[in-house]
C-alpha cells in the first residue's frame, strides 16, 4: 500500500485498491459493505465504506477493513475479538457483557475448546473472557452471540478463553483496532501510516522482567498480565496499560511513544 | 439499567493487590488529586472544572425574590445537582438515584449548612425582597469523585459570580443593570472544599480522589469537608467498612493540606481571568471614547 486513502460514508472502495491474491475469498472487516447494484453489464458488486476511516488492506490474509476513528463507542462486526466480562449464567448460555449498558451476548455453554456437558468451564458473575463474535444476527434487538472456539477446528485459536488475573485497561475502540493491526505480523509494513511503536517498545524493555501478556479487545478493551514477572508484577502490569491509555488519549507520534515509555518506565522505578 | 457496571474480578482483584503495594491505576500517590484544570466562561459564575475524567459545568445565577416568612433576612441559596445521561450511560434522566441523592446532601452540608455564602448579605429590603442564589451543577463525563469535583466547583463559580447592584430608594428597590452600575461579588464568609477518601483491604490503604473503578472496588468512603483555616465543617462515614479513628485523625490532616492547594489553585485561575476581564473592560471603554471623538469631528 502506497498512499493511505480515507473513505467517506458511501464511498465506493477503488478496484485497485483490493488485494489482488485470488486464492482465498476477500474477507470484509467493519465499516465495509457489499452492495449489488444492477448495471449495463447484468448485477456487479461494489464495495461500500459505511464509516468514514482509512482504508487498509492485508495482502496476506486477503482482508480488505476500514480503520475508523477511536470512537467511545463499540459495535459488534462478525470475527471481531472482545473481551466479554461474564454477567449471569443460564442452561445453555453465559450472557456477557461487552459494552456495559447494552443487551448482553451470548456465550455458549459449551463454545469452548474441548467442552463437553462434563468438562464445560464454570464462569462465575464478573469473570473474563477472550471470544470472538460469532454472529450479530440483523436488526434491532438481535442478540449477538460469541464464541471461544474456531468452529472449524474445534481449537481455541489466538488465545480464546477465560481470562484468569491480570488487569483490564480501557482504550479508545480505535486504538484496540490499531494494537490488533499493529501486532498482526504481516502489518509491518504499516508501521509509517499507523505509528504505533508503543508495544514492540514495551516489549523490548520489559523482556528482561519476564515480559507480559496483553489480549486486546475490540469494545476498547485491552487485557494485561504479567505474572512472570514475580515481584514487579503489579507495576509492570500498570505501566504497560498507562503507557496504552496515554498514548491513546494523547494522540502520540512514535517518536513520542518511545518517549512516554522510558518516562513511565522511570516513573515506576522499573528500569533506571 | 440505572447502576453502574460491575467491576469485573479481575479488575477488583487487581485494584486491591495494587494498592498493598502502593500502587495506583494511573501512577498517582495515594494522596495525590488528578490534574485538575478549571476555566472560566463568557459570564460570571460559569466554571467548567477538569478533573482527570470527571468533568463538570457549574452556572451560578441570581434572581430577586421574596425571602422566607421564617427568615426575613436571609437571602436564599441553592445548589441543584442533576445527574442526566449525559455524564454516564448508567444516569437516567428524571430518575434520582444514590449518588445523586449522596452527592446533593453532602454538598449542602459542606456549603450552604456551613454558611461559606453569607446569606444574610443577601437581603435587599427586610421581608420583602432578598437575592436568590442559585448553582446548578451539570456533570458531563463521569470517572468518579463527583463531590469534591463539585465541591470545587461550586465554590470557584461563587467566588468568580457577581450580581447585579441594588439599592432600595423611598421603599422601592431598583436593580441596577451591568452596564449601569459595576456588578458586586457575593460575601464568601470562608472556602470550604470537600476531599473524600476511600479505604481498601481492611482501611490500612487510604487513597484520595477515587477514579471510578477505585471507587467501585473500595470497601469504604469518608468525607471530609474543611476549609483553608483547618476548620472541619463536616466529616461522613456513610456506608462500607468501619475506618479506624487514627486514619480520620492523619487524613484530616491530609484534606487540610489538599483543601489549602485547591484552594491556592482556584484562587490563581480567579486572579488570571479577572485581570483577562479587566484588560478586555478597559479596551472596550477606550473604544467607545474613540467612537464619541469620531462623532464630534
Amino acid at each position: 500500500m502506497s498512499v493511505p486513502l480515507v473513505l467517506l460514508p458511501s464511498d465506493e472502495v477503488p478496484q485497485d485498491h483490493l488485494p489482488t491474491n485470488n486464492s482465498n475469498p476477500l474477507r470484509l472487516g467493519p465499516g465495509l459493505r457489499i452492495l449489488s447494484q444492477p448495471s449495463s453489464k447484468g448485477s456487479s458488486h461494489v464495495l461500500t465504506a459505511t464509516q468514514a476511516g482509512l482504508l487498509t488492506t492485508d495482502a496476506k490474509r486477503n482482508t480488505v477493513s476500514l480503520l475508523s476513528f477511536p470512537n467511545r463507542r463499540y459495535i459488534p462486526t462478525v470475527n471481531d475479538f472482545v473481551i466479554a466480562q461474564i454477567h449471569h449464567s443460564s442452561v445453555d448460555f453465559f450472557h456477557c457483557m461487552v459494552t456495559p449498558h447494552t443487551a448482553h451476548a451470548l456465550l455458549g455453554q459449551l463454545s469452548f475448546e474441548g467442552a463437553s456437558k462434563k468438562t464445560r468451564p464454570m464462569l462465575k458473575q464478573g469473570e473474563l473472557v477472550y471470544a470472538r463474535v460469532q454472529s450479530v444476527g440483523v436488526g434491532a434487538g438481535a442478540e449477538v452471540e460469541l464464541t471461544c472456539v474456531n468452529p472449524a477446528t474445534g481449537k481455541a485459536d489466538g488465545g480464546l478463553g477465560p481470562l484468569t488475573g491480570g488487569m483490564v485497561f480501557d482504550v479508545s475502540t480505535g486504538m484496540a483496532a490499531r494494537l490488533i493491526r499493529a501486532s498482526s505480523s504481516s502489518a509491518e509494513h504499516n508501521d509509517a501510516i499507523e505509528g504505533l511503536v508503543v508495544l514492540s517498545e514495551l516489549g523490548k524493555k520489559l523482556e528482561s522482567l519476564g515480559g507480559f501478556e496483553i489480549a486486546v479487545g475490540r469494545n476498547g478493551k485491552v487485557w494485561v498480565d504479567c505474572s512472570n514477572a514475580a515481584e514487579s508484577a503489579v507495576k509492570v502490569t500498570v505501566a504497560v496499560g498507562r503507557c496504552l491509555q496515554e498514548t491513546d488519549q494523547q494522540n502520540l507520534h512514535p517518536h513520542d511513544q518511545k518517549k512516554l515509555v522510558t518516562k513511565i518506565l522511570r516513573d515506576m522505578k522499573l528500569v533506571s | 439499567m440505572s447502576k453502574e457496571a460491575q467491576l469485573s474480578i479481575a479488575e477488583r482483584d487487581f485494584i486491591l493487590e495494587a494498592l498493598r503495594e502502593n500502587v495506583r491505576l494511573d501512577g498517582r500517590q495515594p494522596d495525590d488529586y488528578r490534574p485538575l484544570n478549571i476555566s472560566f466562561g463568557e459570564e460570571y459564575g460559569h466554571v467548567n472544572l477538569q478533573l482527570g475524567k470527571t468533568n463538570i459545568i457549574v452556572r451560578i445565577s441570581a434572581e430577586v425574590t421574596k425571602p422566607r416568612e421564617d427568615r426575613p433576612f436571609d437571602g436564599l441559596f441553592n445548589i441543584n445537582l442533576e445527574l442526566t445521561a449525559m455524564g454516564s450511560p448508567a444516569w437516567e434522566s428524571g430518575r434520582t438515584n444514590d449518588i445523586e441523592a449522596y452527592a446533593t446532601n453532602t454538598l449542602d452540608r459542606i456549603i450552604r449548612h456551613s454558611n461559606a455564602l453569607d446569606t444574610e448579605s443577601l437581603c435587599i429590603l427586610k421581608g420583602v425582597s432578598c437575592w436568590s442564589i442559585r448553582a446548578d451543577v451539570h456533570v458531563i463525563d463521569y470517572d468518579g469523585n463527583i463531590t469534591d469535583a463539585a465541591c470545587i466547583a461550586i465554590m470557584a463559580g461563587l467566588q468568580h459570580f457577581r450580581r447585579p447592584d441594588a439599592v432600595v430608594r423611598d421603599g422601592r428597590v431598583i436593580v441596577y443593570g451591568v452596564e449601569q452600575r459595576v456588578p458586586v461579588a457575593l460575601n464568601i464568609t470562608h472556602k470550604p472544599l470537600s476531599v473524600t477518601f476511600h479505604t481498601f483491604n481492611d482501611s490500612k490503604h487510604v487513597i484520595v480522589d477515587a477514579t471510578l473503578k477505585e471507587e467501585q472496588a473500595a470497601e469504604g468512603d469518608l468525607v471530609i469537608g474543611i476549609n483553608s483555616a483547618g476548620d472541619v465543617c463536616y466529616l461522613s462515614k456513610y456506608a462500607g467498612a468501619p475506618a479506624d479513628a487514627m486514619v480520620i485523625v492523619k487524613k484530616t490532616n491530609v484534606a487540610w493540606e489538599k483543601v489549602k492547594e485547591i484552594n491556592a489553585a482556584v484562587e490563581k485561575v480567579l486572579q488570571a481571568d479577572l485581570a483577562k476581564r479587566a484588560k478586555i473592560g478597559m479596551a472596550d471603554e477606550s473604544r467607545a471614547e474613540n467612537d464619541r471623538l469620531v462623532q464630534i469631528e
